[in-house]
Formats: C-alpha cells, structure tokens, sequence
C-alpha cells in the first residue's frame, strides 16, 4: 500500500502543482495557508519547466470550447481566445488598445474577461464615489426606493441579480418565480455561490461579472453580497487581517470597483444589505460589513442601499426565525443554517422588490389619462408599514 | 472538510500513516483513530463535540447496563430509557423548527396564534446518523447480537469513527464491534479496490451530481414556471442520476476509505433504478438505512406477522417516518408515504394469483415494463424529496404538460444524465476484471494510475464544491 500511495502521490503532484498552487491561494488566511503557499509555490516553480501542470489549463480550455465547463469567464476566453497579437512578442500589431479589442467597452477593464485583465482599468474605480470616503455611522431603518420610469410597451425591463448566496438561496428563486409570466419583467441570473469581494483571487468578480452579462444591457440590478467576506487578504504579499485599518481601506474600494462596474451602463442599482445572522460574532462582522457597503452605495446616485432587517429582522433588527403574517399564518424565514433566507424569507423582501420593479397599473380614468409615474416605494420597519408590503408580518 | 477537497486528502493520508504506523498497539491504534474522528467532525464546527461523545458515551454506559442486567425487565428498561434519549435529543435538534411552524400554522387556522420569538436550535452535522449507531448499539445488545462486553472506547469510536460519521453507511455495532476487537493487518487490505471505490464515488460525486445540480436540476426546481415539458421531464430524471451519484459516492468513498484503513462497511447501494419492484428498490437503495428502519421499527411494530392490513399499516408507518427521518418537512413526509403506498399497492398486487397474470409476469417484457414504471413512480418522489415545497412539486407536475423546447439539453448534461443512469446497469464484473487487472500492475504505476483518474475528475468538474444533499438529513 505504501508504495502504491507514495506513486499516488508523485504523480498527483506533477499533474496538479498549478492546482495545488491554486488551492493554497483559495485558503482562508491562517496557518495552514501560511504554510501551504510558500510549500505550494515552490513545487510549483520546481515542476513548472517539465510542462506537465500546462495540460491542465490546455485541458480545461479544450472542455469550455466544447461548453462543458460553466464558468463564465472560462467560457468567454474559449469563444475568445488570445489573438497573436495578444501574445507577447507578437509583432505588427497596433499598440493602441482599441485596436487591440475592438470593444469599446472593455477599455474600462468591464469587459475584460479573464483573458485580458485590466488591472490600470480596474484601479481606475478607486476614484469612483465612495472609495476613499470616511466609513458613516449606522445604517439607515428607512429607504425609499425612487420610482422607475414606466415600462415601455413590448420592452421588458432588464433586472439583473447578481451576488453570492445571499442572491442564490432564497432570494433569486423566490424572485424569479414571483416574476415569472410577467411580460414586463426579464430577469437575468448573474450570481454565484460561495464568492465575494474580499477575496478576487479565489473568485474575482471583476472578471467574472461582464462574463456572466454578456451582451445584457440591465435596467436594474440588484446586488446581494459580502456574506462570506469576513474574513482576512492578502495584498502585496502583506496579510491584512480582517477589521483592520487597510483591511477596512482595501475592502471599501473593492466595494466601490465593483459599485461602478455595475453602474456601468446606467442601470438603477438596489444593493440589498445583509440581513441579521443568528451567531453573535458573525452578525457583528455583518453589521461592519454592512456599514462599509452603505457608505459607498450611499455616494451613488444610481444606488440605493436597502437595509433587509426592516422586513426579516426584529423590531430591534435583530435575528428572528419565525415571522406571523397578517392572516395569523406563522412562517419560518431563515434557513436552518441561520444565515440564508428560506423562500419565505426571501418573499418578504421581493413582494417589496417587484412591486417597485413592476408597479400595479393605476386605474385608468380616461382613454387621454398620460402614464402614471410609480409610486415611492418607502421601506422602513415592517411594523410601522405594514400596508406597503403584500405579505405584511406582524413584529 | 468535504471528501472531494484537497483538505480531506491531506487529512486522510495523514490519519493512513499515523495509524497504519500504530497497528500493532490496538488501544492507541483506536484512540487515535477516535482524536482523528473528532478532528474531522470538528472542522465544521466544534461546538457540536460535546454532544457527539457524550450521545456516545451515554449509549455506551447504557449498553453496558443492558449487557449487565440479569432480568428481561431491567434489559427492556435501560433500552426504552437509552433509545427515548436519543430520540429525544435528535426530535429537540431537528424537528423543534418544524413542530413549532406546524403547531403555529394549525393555531393560526382557528384563533391568533402567539408572537413567538424563538429559535429553533440549530442542526448538528451528521446528527442523525451518529443517533442511529447509537440505537443500533443499544438494540443490538439488548437482542444479544454483541456478544463480548462492550469497552467504552470502543462504543465512542463505533459512533464516531470519520468515514461514516456524517452521512453512513449505517453500520450495525453488532458487525463493527467485532472488527474492532482484533489486530488490523496491512496485508490482507483490498487497496485496489479500495482505490476504485474512492474513484467512481468522486466520478459521480464530483463531475455526475456537480453538474446535473447546477446545470439542470437546480435551474427547474428553482423556477418551475420558466420551463417547458421537456426540461422539467430532464430535471426530474437529472435529479434521480443526482441524488443517487451524490450518496452513493459519497458511500463509495467512505467505504473506499474505511478499506484502506482496514475496516469494511457495508454496501449500501446496489444500482437501484434496476430494481422491478419496490421492495427490491429498497433493498438496493440506501441499504443500510433501509434494513436499520426494518430491523429496528418494522420488524418490532409487527412486519407482515399480524395480518395484512397491521402489515401494510406497518409499511405505512416506517416508510413515514423514514421519510420524516431524511429532513423536517412535510415534503419529505410525502415522500415516505409515497414509497409506503408503493410497498402496499405492490403487496396486493403480488397476492393476485390468476394464472395468466403470473405467467406474464415471469417474462422479461414484464420485468422491463416494471422497471420503467418503478423508475418513474421513484422520479415522482423524488420531486416531493427535492422540491422546497408542495406548491413547487406540484409546479413541476403541472410543467410536464406544458409544451416546450429544451433548453437544458446541452451535449455534456445529456452524457453525464446518461452515465448516471445508465452506468448502474454496468455488470459488477467490469469492476472485479478492473481490480484484478490493476493488480497486476507494479505498485507505483497502480498509484499514478489513481492520480491520473482524480486528475482528470477535477478538471472535468463543475468549480467550486457542492455539500452531499444527505449532509443536511
């Protein structure tokens, strides 16, 4: 046996030091990732001149061209793979960058994809609002949700969803479905679980977000995200652990590239805060979590930071798992993990969200009546407002 | 710490040295293999330990009671007390939720029910797992199946041994107990199988059930309404490939891994969507669970020993609160009745004894009919088992009349879909002809062989890594 594993392992180790060297990467700042990246590394610069670990990429690249794989950025770098003139040493090309990607769009790093990463286009989000801006007090009870314009006839309003699993359990389901058969709604899933923004190199959304559109132009997008970024990063080779001064500096400016990159466009922007967790430390992290997120949404025009724990908190704000409507129906609203949202959860907060998306029509009271703007929606805490929700829950 | 990660396989080559290396000192042999149990489950979170070793060391002690007691009575006694604490402590973990919602709705029905502001408490990885080991230790030993006195050190690990702690197989202390009494040997270990167990459950954990969830099963189920007959239809068979790859991968790779360690698990899947009948699926589904719920619920309720109509009352009750077991939902709830009215409809048909209608059942268009339609009366189920609620289940019912083109159908999910299904009518030889051939191999080309196949099963799944859908049950 122990021959047999000690093959194993040589020859796992040859196949898979990139992976390996990935892995590491991915780990949670601590002690196994201090040493695991320095051992990863060096396996990997050791085995790197065999040429071994490049079938892996070669594999995987051949797989997206055939559509197996479902990762987004993979997908557009197989559709598009890297011109000659994208190779280094290729001569004859012209240097300006608009000749050298014919869409306009990516000159702002948004269309980058994983093939062409912008990393100038990228830093120049850190000028956009809320970058630099000192971190705000509390975050607000109340948010008004501006109206939309009307839809035009025949022509859906785009609604993106995009986020980590606070967007993929409950929330876009639930949406979706309420949604669905609205012929003035399209909705587009753009989110994955397990991702955040903490952490770009384990899955960077600045890639992986325009990859994910694709040619989608997005009226509203709706952002539900940071559950899993509380946690520590690297940043030139420094470990910034998490709550710390430039950990908080950093953080706020991933926030804010990613703000502007969903802006891009013009899209009005809902940014659904955090609800309150279960675990005391963890719901402390995402009160943190959410103040940051509020103070560069709230220097945007374009978007509104909404404070969830109005609907599924309790008239403190506070975690609750049992909500009972209005028709004496009690309902469980968080997952049994204490930190997602069950569908009916979720319900609560798209009742809100669609009636703001796909306002009723107003009663017609003339064939000459103009189109009648949607109202404000006003979200404050469920208790005192009960009448603007469908689903009222009592505190 | 998931199977298929690199953390797990770091962890476990860890826990083979060490205790290969320790084989000739049973006791710490044992205990380290226990401190590396605790490791494991303490990764997910180590809150829950306490309540891991001491469900162990209670059913434990109150083995010994049973074992001790000289009369009948006092043996009845400790068992009804051990087996009501378990039950007591998996019914206050995982149904307190669920008896609160049901309670408030039907409350809310007649009168306002009550504001209440509590949490239900949150659910222990695995936990109803390790509280079954612990009945089967208590059962076996008041039955006398365990024969020799149970050491403590041994009923903790038997309980909280890795391979199977979190999601089964469902092992009998009356089969485990033994192994652990004598003196593992390297020798007589089964590596290549071992090796091929550990690779076809990552197949079909990793690229089979990975991609069937996220590319197929996940998409309909979340949004029924946006889907036409076509992909729903694909979902339902996508979700029976998925459910079967994801546990009986799972299984294979704890089984895989319990060889190589030198003790041997039951099987606990035997390519059960080739099953004619229903009573032949359950003997082919989730083994272990399915002769634990006849062993110890259908057989003392009465089995088929009281008349038929107590018999299919007690079909009915088991498969009830089998269904009841695998999560706190009415779904699941729905799920067990089904499969119980599947067992009783099967029972009177079986008793029709017209003669042409025996003949025709003994031909194989018969038995390929049957199989057809016990697929499909499974896939029904199975839409009560995945969907989140009775309104999406019957969304998804609803949906497969509904014209439409398939959207889903993409060459990679229709390979794996088939693979999933298909691959359980893979005659068992191909595997012994496999081992056999690797043993011929040299020791070191036989490991690279390994490496190459869980190379290739990561690049050809989906990224990220999904939970086993059994973690949550």
């Amino acid at each position: 046996m122990a021959l047999v594993i000690l093959g194993f392992l040589a020859a796992i180790v040859l196949l898979e030091s990139d992976g390996l060297a990935s892995w590491a990467n991915h780990l949670e700042i601590g002690p196994l990732r201090t040493v695991a990246v320095p051992v990863t590394a060096a396996v990997q610069k050791t085995l790197h001149p065999l040429g071994v670990a490049a079938i892996r990429d070669r594999a995987l690249e051949a797989l997206a061209r055939v559509g197996w794989t479902d990762d987004a950025a993979l997908l557009a770098k197989a559709a598009n793979p890297p011109r000659t003139c994208d190779l280094p040493g290729a001569s004859g090309c012209a240097t300006s960058p608009s000749a050298n990607n014919p869409n306009p769009a990516s000159t702002s790093g948004l269309s980058a994809g994983a093939n062409t990463p912008d990393h100038n286009a990228h830093n120049s989000f850190l000028n956009a609002p809320g970058a630099r801006t000192p971190l705000l007090g509390d975050v607000p009870k109340t948010t008004v949700l501006t109206p939309l314009s009307p839809v035009e006839a025949g022509k859906p309003r785009v609604v993106v969803l995009t986020g980590d699993s606070m967007m993929a359990v409950g929330l876009s389901a639930e949406l979706m479905r309420e949604a669905a058969g609205d012929k003035n709604l399209r909705i587009v899933k753009a989110f994955r679980s397990g991702t955040g923004l903490a952490r770009p190199e384990v899955f960077n959304w600045m890639d992986e977000y325009p990859a994910m559109l694709g040619e989608v132009k997005p009226d509203v997008v709706i952002v539900a995200i940071g559950a899993n970024d509380g946690q520590g990063f690297v940043v030139d080779g420094k470990v910034l652990p998490y709550g710390s001064e430039e950990w908080r500096k950093v953080y706020q400016e991933r926030i804010a590239e990613f703000l502007a990159m969903v802006e891009e466009g013009g899209p009005r922007v809902v940014w659904v805060g955090l609800p309150p967790m279960r675990g005391h430390i963890y719901d402390e992290k995402i009160a943190d979590l959410n103040r940051i997120t509020y103070t560069v949404v709230s220097q945007s025009p374009q978007a509104t930071w909404w404070n969830t724990a109005s609907y599924v908190g309790d008239d403190a704000g506070k975690y609750r798992e049992f909500v009972t409507l209005d028709d004496g129906q009690t309902i469980k609203i968080r997952s049994s993990d204490g930190i997602h949202l069950s569908d009916e959860g979720a319900g609560l907060l798209t009742s809100v969200l669609l009636k703001w998306l796909d306002p009723p029509a107003q009663p017609a009271n003339g064939a000459t009546a103009a189109p009648a703007a949607a109202p404000a929606v006003q979200v404050r805490p469920a208790v005192k407002h009960k009448r603007n929700v469908h689903r009222k829950a009592k505190g | 710490m998931l199977f298929p990660t690199v953390e797990y396989a770091l962890f476990f080559l860890a826990v083979l040295a060490v205790a290969w290396s320790l084989y000739r000192f049973p006791t710490a042999h044992k205990s380290f293999l226990l401190l590396a149990s605790y490791i494991f489950y303490g990764f997910w979170n180590w809150a829950y330990i306490p309540l891991l070793f001491g469900i162990s060391l209670f059913s434990g002690l109150v083995a010994q009671r049973i074992q001790r007691s000289r009369t009948v009575l006092a043996r009845k006694c400790w068992l009804a007390a051990g087996v009501t604490v378990c039950l007591a402590t998996l019914g206050y973990f995982k149904y307190t939720g669920f008896l609160l919602t049901t309670l408030l709705q039907a409350w809310g029905r007649f009168a306002p029910p009550p504001h209440i502001q509590i949490n239900s408490p949150l659910l222990p990885l695995g936990i109803s797992f390790f509280i079954f080991h612990a009945i089967s230790l208590l059962c076996d030993c008041y039955r006398g199946k365990v024969r020799e006195p149970v050491n403590l050190g041994d009923a903790l690990l038997y309980v909280a041994f890795f391979p199977q702690l979190i999601a089964g197989p469902i092992l009998r202390a009356s089969r485990f107990l033994p192994q652990l009494a004598i003196r593992r040997n390297p020798n007589s270990i089964r590596v290549n199988r071992a090796f091929l167990l550990i690779a076809g459950g990552l197949f079909k954990k990793v690229v089979i059930s990975n991609m069937l969830a996220t590319r197929l099963v996940e998409p309909v189920f979340a949004v029924p309404q946006s889907f036409g007959a076509w992909d729903t239809l694909l979902a339902v068979y996508g979700y029976a490939a998925q459910i079967y790859c994801d546990f009986s991968g799972y299984t294979d790779i704890a089984i895989g891994c319990a060889l190589l360690l030198g003790y041997r698990f039951p099987r606990n899947f035997n390519a059960p969507y080739t099953a004619a009948d229903p009573q032949d699926f359950w003997r082919r589904w989730h083994i272990s669970l399915s002769s634990w719920l006849r062993d110890y619920l259908y057989f003392p309720l009465g089995g088929s020993r009281k008349g038929k109509v107590r018999t299919y009352i007690n079909l009915m009750v088991t498969m009830l609160l089998g269904g009841l077991w695998h999560g706190a939902a009415w779904t699941f709830v729905a799920w067990g009745g089904l499969h119980g009215f599947y067992l009783v409809v099967h029972r009177l048909w079986s008793r029709i004894g017209w003669h042409p209608l025996v003949r025709w059942r003994a031909t194989a268009a018969w038995r390929w009919a049957s199989r057809i339609l016990l697929f499909h009366a499974v896939c029904a189920g199975w839409v009560f088992f995945r969907a989140s609620s009775f309104a999406t289940a019957f969304t998804v019912f609803g949906r497969l009349t509904v014209p439409g083109v398939a959207t889903l159908a993409t060459g990679p999910v229709l390979i794996v879909l088939f693979l999933g299904l298909a691959g359980q009518y893979m005659p068992p030889r191909w595997r012994n002809g496999l081992e056999i051939e690797l043993g011929r191999w040299p020791a070191l080309a036989r490991g690279a062989v390994l490496a190459v196949a869980i190379a290739t099963i990561e690049i050809l799944g989906p990224t990220g890594v999904a939970p086993f859908i059994y973690f949550q049950f």
